[in-house]
């Protein structure tokens, strides 16, 4: 199968899943309303076209752009690290983030009474949770400039999520109920809670730091060689990973923002693209990549309705599932990826 | 000397490598470095481990800024290098490890064309023939489908240096490109260096702890001591001892005759051997490994004679004092003494 075969197949299952994420749901909805309510909304029933375009199609894309996001970041940080475990959730970018949020919305409404993440705009939300990601991704960047071992920088993240945990529980004790309530449906991870206001900042913060890293292909590619090198082949390595670091961290930061921490894409859907296309050019990964992620995400939330049922499973655990047999397939394929 | 030597392809002037600490203050450093290396030239930098080999290597490469003092390339201070030149002036061959899974031997010698391609990295069918060139050159020929991960060591290393051919620079820098090789492989890597230097007049600097094969190959030898920096054609580093200062324990050292590096040993006694030809040098070889010197007077501890009958069997014969005994083979011999 050529690449472009590929990704032509991927672009069409992508608008196979999308449409399915729209015709299931916990409410059940005739294929033919559905359509309807799409193709010829003045005739279609008030409250289906309600749900179809105030509830099901804002949450298909905000998966979609929740998977591109999450997967780009993670490709980048496992191509800058040169490690094939690096991923925003497992170098502690997304629990960066999660504190940023966790200290702006159970910190700061504590001594303003008032409610953030309901009632606060889309944009400071935003803003701290990439404050956060990007902190801590300096931390690891200076770390690995210090420590050469792919496992100290890996622990290096547990711990940051560990203290992540830690810090946000100390915070619970000085925050209200209401506040707390939201915090905790807040980490579990949702794509549908997303507003329309969150959703334009989400889209533009998305395009903005996929557009990034297109722009980094050619350093990406060299950084698979080593940072020996790539400055050896003329590439400004400090201008580079600071530049990779800002589009990772503004993707990984604004999916948390909004959905809530949202494990192992990041880290598994590089894996799955390298094995579908078979490179290591970003030219091809970077695109497979955001295709796969797209595609990976409207799966998992299709999954998450449970489609014919009432309740909806949270989509972390929902990625959770898909994500780890990867990876550990990925780890035992592998044997020697500490030395990648 | 003084001005523009743009025969000189890398010169070095009192240059001070090493790592400055945040106060300023150099915390390893190697100061008044004074090499230089001539169009077409292949040079070993030589020394000790810790000496600081891999900081110069770098320094050079442009990785890190000099202490003090000045590299030039071609008449040129590499200070004044914007990335772009610097990448079209000089390729770097690192020990760094490279298990990249799904990189074909022809995508990652098309790294080469780096400097040269637009900002997605499009090669050109120049570019693309330029890349089969170098694969051609550094004998991977066929390999251009293969993994890069599928490579033997010494076929990586040459796909390494095929990397750096197609970059088309006139120097080309290796930190050691010989380390970890069987000793096949190892002769094979600096004889296509070698090749390349000659025929292409590129001129190559690699850092190595191969002196044996070093000396035969290079034309320069850059020697970094403790407290020395010393240049010259390897011969003038065996003529001048220099290469003996390599070893500060003082249990190695260079035997200028022979050519060879030998380990001092503790003296065992003396030894009289009596005998002709190849089988009398190697049986000295192995008396002297087991500590003995040979001493051909008549007061050696040990008298060895080594005796061929009609048939061509080769017998020694030893003797100690008043006891005599024959022996079949060197290795009996040498369990006995």
């Amino acid at each position: 199968m050529s690449q472009s075969l590929r990704f032509a197949s991927l672009i069409f299952l992508l608008g196979i899943l999308f449409l399915l994420d729209i015709l299931l749901g916990s409410v059940t909805i005739s294929a033919e309303s559905v359509l309807r309510a799409l193709f010829s909304p003045a005739s279609a029933d008030e409250t289906i076209r309600t749900i179809i375009f105030q509830f099901r199609i804002p949450k298909a894309l905000t998966a979609v752009l929740a998977g591109v996001a999450l997967s780009i970041s993670g490709l980048q940080m496992q191509t800058v690290f040169r490690n094939p475990l690096a991923g925003p959730d497992v170098l502690g970018i997304s629990a960066g983030a999660s504190l940023g949020v966790a200290l702006f919305a159970l910190g700061f409404s504590s001594f303003f009474s008032f409610g953030i993440l309901s009632f606060a705009g889309a944009w400071p939300l935003a803003l701290v949770a990439w404050l956060g990601a990007f902190l801590v991704m300096l931390l690891v960047l200076y770390v690995s400039t210090r420590v050469n071992d792919i496992m100290t920088i890996l622990i290096l993240g547990i711990l940051f999520t560990s203290a992540t945990g830690a810090i946000v529980s100390i915070l619970q004790y000085f925050s209200s109920e209401a506040m707390l309530k939201a915090f905790i449906v807040w980490t579990m991870g949702s794509l549908g809670s997303v507003t329309s206001g969150q959703l334009t900042v989400m889209a533009t913060a998305v395009i903005f730091g996929t557009f990034l890293s297109f722009l980094k292909i050619k350093a990406l590619n060299a950084f698979l060689l080593g940072e020996t090198v790539a400055r050896s082949l003329g590439v400004n390595v400090t201008r580079s990973r600071l530049g990779v670091f800002f589009s990772a961290s503004l993707l990984a930061g604004t999916i948390t923002a909004f959905c809530g921490p949202i494990g192992f894409i990041g880290i598994a859907v590089p894996h799955l693209a390298r094995v579908m296309f078979r490179a290591s050019n970003h030219l091809v990964l970077l695109p497979a990549v955001l295709l796969l992620g797209a595609n990976v995400m409207l799966f998992s939330d299709i999954v998450s309705q449970l489609p014919g049922m009432q309740t909806t499973l949270p989509i972390n655990s929902v990625t959770a599932l898909i994500g780890i047999p990867v990876v550990v397939w990925m780890i035992v394929r592998n044997k020697k990826f500490v030395s990648v | 000397m003084t001005g523009h030597q743009p025969d000189m392809a890398i010169a070095i002037r009192n240059l001070s490598v090493g790592y400055a600490s945040v106060s300023g203050e150099a915390f390893f450093s190697r100061s008044n470095l004074s090499f230089s290396a001539r169009k077409g030239e292949m040079v070993a930098l030589i020394g000790p481990n810790g000496i600081g080999k891999s900081t110069l290597l770098r320094t050079l490469g442009g990785f890190q800024k000099p202490l003090a003092g000045e590299v030039s390339y071609y008449g040129e201070p590499l200070p004044g290098f914007s990335p772009g030149k610097r990448a079209r002036t000089l390729s770097f061959v690192s020990t760094e490890s490279l298990q990249v899974p799904n990189m074909r031997v022809a995508e990652l010698v098309a790294y080469g064309r780096f400097p040269y391609t637009n900002w997605l990295g499009k090669t050109s069918a120049a570019d693309r023939r330029l890349v089969l060139e170098a694969i051609e050159k550094v004998g991977l020929g066929g390999f251009a489908n293969r993994q890069v991960t599928r490579l033997s060591d010494g076929e990586r290393q040459r796909a390494l240096i095929a990397r750096a051919l197609a970059q088309d620079t006139p120097v080309i820098l290796l930190d050691e490109p010989t380390a970890f090789l069987d000793v096949n492989t190892k002769y094979e890597i600096f004889h296509l260096l070698h090749q390349l230097a000659r025929q292409n007049g590129k001129t190559i600097l690699l850092s190595t702890h191969d002196l044996n094969i070093a000396l035969r190959e290079m034309d320069k030898f850059w020697i970094l001591l403790e407290d020395e920096a010393l240049e010259g054609a390897p011969e003038d580093a065996v003529l001048n001892g220099w290469l003996d200062r390599l070893f500060s324990s003082g249990h190695i050292g260079f035997d200028n005759s022979a050519g060879e590096f030998f380990f001092r040993k503790k003296q065992a006694g003396t030894v009289a051997v009596e005998g002709e030809g190849v089988t009398q040098l190697w049986t000295v070889r192995a008396l002297e490994r087991r500590g003995y010197s040979l001493n051909q007077a008549e007061n050696a501890d040990l008298r060895i004679t080594i005796e061929t009958d009609d048939q061509q069997v080769t017998t020694w014969l030893l003797t100690t004092g008043s006891h005599q005994q024959r022996f079949d083979s060197l290795y009996d011999l040498l369990i006995r003494i």
